[in-house]
């Protein structure tokens, strides 16, 4: 049955349809909703483990360590907390710890606008710790699509025995539509690690051989085991080639944009074609290849100074035009006229 | 002498990383022992450690171990005993580690009263970065960052965790033996949160610039600084090696309150039929009267019916006992009113 669902309530519920049994998060808006469904889906299901911790910081440390000890783990917050769970980010990347990390993004930077939406912590995701990593990250445009998707992001964790990120906006935290959760079903990938307790192998943030022995000054153990790492995220990446194409007829620009401002600039579908990248990371270089292919111009429109756009500048090899939507204002007009004038400055 | 507690090691990764005459080797040496005689092994214990010469503990026992980032395996032991209960996990790790960067999360695991043992490696001095001031350097005591002697007092780990019953504080030393054996022992057999503070010495990166020339030397050191003090206790002074330990009888959750509505005797009450509630509207100076559940109530006194204010949603006279089933407010505003009869 159809019923009114935020997306904070859809992506929670898509984590517990999908067998999640550990939240561990910290009040911040705008995903302060999803920590408290789980305070009280714990209190009512004895197996579900709730944990509101002292700080990003031992929530994000918690939801790794309670993947590693054998539970679907998740936990969820805005830009300034996911700064702090950058050091654990490092950590679930380098000790393989399948888990999921919500970031429902506001205005920054530091504390920034708290209710307003942006979606500036694009770069955050993939450079915010120390050293290389190639995490997964999707971002839904739709509540059914949080839903949905956050089972994904729960999928490839298994699959890619690392942490992903979950985007979202506080515009689609707090966004109700008319979804039927109950009614749908998901695909569901099983744990794929052996829980703790199983055996005498170490976990640790340190570089290591495949044997767990801790080899701090060996670059040759070093470079295959990042190489395996990269290569097992890709190969993970491309069974989920997400992204949404509008093509219009008669035009010759491409609009690139996501999240909330896809929802905005959908309305300029009968005039510009418009192409939705729904796994931001690892980047989709090859579709924004080919689909860019027949245009002549391209703009990015997103909630940040260029931050996707400089991506898409690298997989093109291009300059590209960028609509910054910035302090949580989206209006379709401004960016309308803004890609009027970014137009009109190039000759249509 | 018993050597079956080297199963616990994991002997193939030695010669470990430590200096000669370091402290931890006793740590694990005599925590892998303890475990040996409760017998616990890899298939029901889970070791954690930080960051720092001590966080290299865990990597050494033949168990599943985490080595988690700087300051945080108290977070990560307590989520893995939560998802895991029939695990037992303990913390090796240092007074940097446990008291600096993790300071915070020491205060709030420990009121949370997880089921895990910490053993604390504690030697007052960051030795693995080179010998720099930690929380627990004595005052006075020159190190690489503090070349004139530490200007602040020490973090006192004893005062801080046996605030908040129910809680479990040792302070043992490596060369008090067997007093050393019995904390680790009672620590990791107290459901609850247990805490083993055991000063250490880092001969090469603190006691040299101290002015010792061995470890010994330093071991003599701690003999004279601490004495040991037996039986029950609840606080230790700052010389005193012993148990601090303190419980708290559990109390029991609140059970919901349930709704009691007044019991009010129907018998002797005047009866009213619609046609003569209705007279009771409050015009004229008359009372105001309300029926709810076939009861009649005054609401004169009410300040929703007084003069301008006059509620606009109810008017007097009225059975109300629709209206408040969609009211946003509930029942209980009316039973404050005076009972003055029933409906017939």
């Amino acid at each position: 049955m159809k019923r009114l669902v935020s997306g904070n309530e859809a992506i929670f519920q898509g984590a517990i349809r999908v067998g999640a049994n550990y939240f561990a998060g910290y009040p911040i808006s705008p995903t302060s909703e999803i920590l408290q469904q789980a305070a009280l889906y714990s209190e009512e299901n004895p197996g579900f483990r709730f944990l509101q911790a002292e700080d990003e910081i031992a929530a994000a440390i918690a939801t790794i360590s309670a993947s590693l000890a054998g539970a679907k783990a998740f936990t969820a917050t805005s830009g300034p907390g996911f700064t702090l769970m950058q050091e654990a980010l490092g950590w679930g990347h380098v000790v393989e710890a399948p888990c999921v990390f919500v970031n429902s993004m506001r205005v920054g930077p530091s504390t920034g606008m708290p209710t307003q939406p942006a979606q500036s912590d694009l770069l955050q995701v993939k450079a915010g710790t120390a050293g290389d990593v190639y995490p997964l990250a999707f971002y839904p445009n739709s509540v059914e699509e949080c839903f949905r998707l956050t089972a994904t992001a729960f999928n490839a964790a298994e699959e890619s025995l690392s942490p992903v990120i979950l985007l979202a906006d506080a515009f689609l935290s707090h966004l109700y539509e008319l979804v039927d959760l109950e009614g749908s079903t998901l695909h569901i990938v099983p744990r794929t690690k052996d829980p703790l307790g199983s055996g005498q192998r170490l976990f640790t943030g340190a570089a290591h051989d495949k044997m767990g022995n801790v080899k701090t000054s060996d670059p040759v153990n070093y470079r295959e085991w990042l190489r395996e790492l990269k290569d097992r995220h890709d190969r993970v990446a491309e069974r989920y080639p997400f992204f949404e194409y509008l093509p219009c007829k008669n035009s010759e620009t491409l609009l690139i944009a996501f999240g909330m401002t896809s929802r905005v600039v959908l309305a300029l579908k009968d005039r510009f074609s418009i192409f939705r990248p729904i796994r931001i990371y690892p980047v989709l270089e090859k579709e924004l290849e080919e689909v860019s292919q027949s245009y002549r111009h391209i703009i990015v429109v997103e909630g940040n100074d260029g931050q996707y756009a400089s991506w898409v500048e690298c997989a093109l090899c291009q300059k590209v035009m960028k609509v910054s939507c910035l302090g949580g204002g989206f209006k379709l007009k401004w960016i309308q006229s803004q890609i009027e004038d970014g137009l009109k400055g190039v000759g249509r | 002498m018993d050597r079956s507690y080297k199963e616990l090691l994991k002997l193939r990764r030695f010669p470990h990383t430590w200096c000669p005459g370091c402290g931890i080797g006793a740590v694990l040496k005599n925590v892998a022992m303890v475990m040996k005689e409760l017998g616990w092994n890899y298939k029901n214990t889970v070791a954690v450690s930080g960051i720092g010469c001590s966080g290299r503990m865990s990597g050494y026992m033949n168990l599943d171990a985490l080595h988690t980032p700087h300051g945080r395996p108290l977070t990560a032991a307590e989520a893995i005993k939560t998802v895991r209960s029939d695990l037992n996990v303990m913390v090796l790790s240092g007074d940097g580690d446990l008291a600096s960067i993790g300071g915070n999360h020491l205060l709030h695991t420990s009121r949370r009263n997880p089921d895990i043992t910490v053993f604390c490696n504690d030697n007052e001095i960051y030795g693995l970065t080179g010998g720099q001031a930690g929380p627990t350097t004595p005052q006075g005591t020159k190190t690489l960052t503090s070349p004139r002697g530490e200007h602040h007092s020490p973090l006192r780990l004893g005062r801080i965790l046996t605030q908040q019953a129910p809680y479990f504080y040792a302070r043992t030393t490596v060369y008090h033996l067997n007093h050393f054996k019995t904390c680790i022992r009672e620590a990791l057999l107290w459901k609850g949160f247990s805490f083993v503070d055991i000063i250490s010495d880092c001969i090469e990166l603190n006691g040299r610039r101290l002015g010792f020339k061995t470890a010994h030397q330093m071991f003599k050191w701690f003999d004279e600084r601490f004495h040991i003090v037996e039986g029950e206790r609840d606080q230790l002074q700052e010389d005193e090696l012993g148990i601090a330990k303190a419980v708290v009888k559990e109390v029991p959750r609140p059970a919901e309150k349930e709704e009691v509505k007044p019991e009010i005797p129907m018998e002797g009450l005047k009866p009213f039929t619609l046609e003569e509630l209705e007279r009771f509207d409050g015009q004229e100076g008359r009372p105001i009267y309300m029926a709810y559940q076939g009861k009649v109530y005054d609401l004169s006194a009410s300040p929703l019916f007084q003069g301008e204010k006059r509620m606009r949603c109810h008017l007097g006279g009225k059975d109300l006992t629709k209206d408040l089933d969609i009211a946003p407010h509930g029942e209980d505003l009316i039973f404050k009113f005076p009972l003055v009869g029933k409906m017939e």
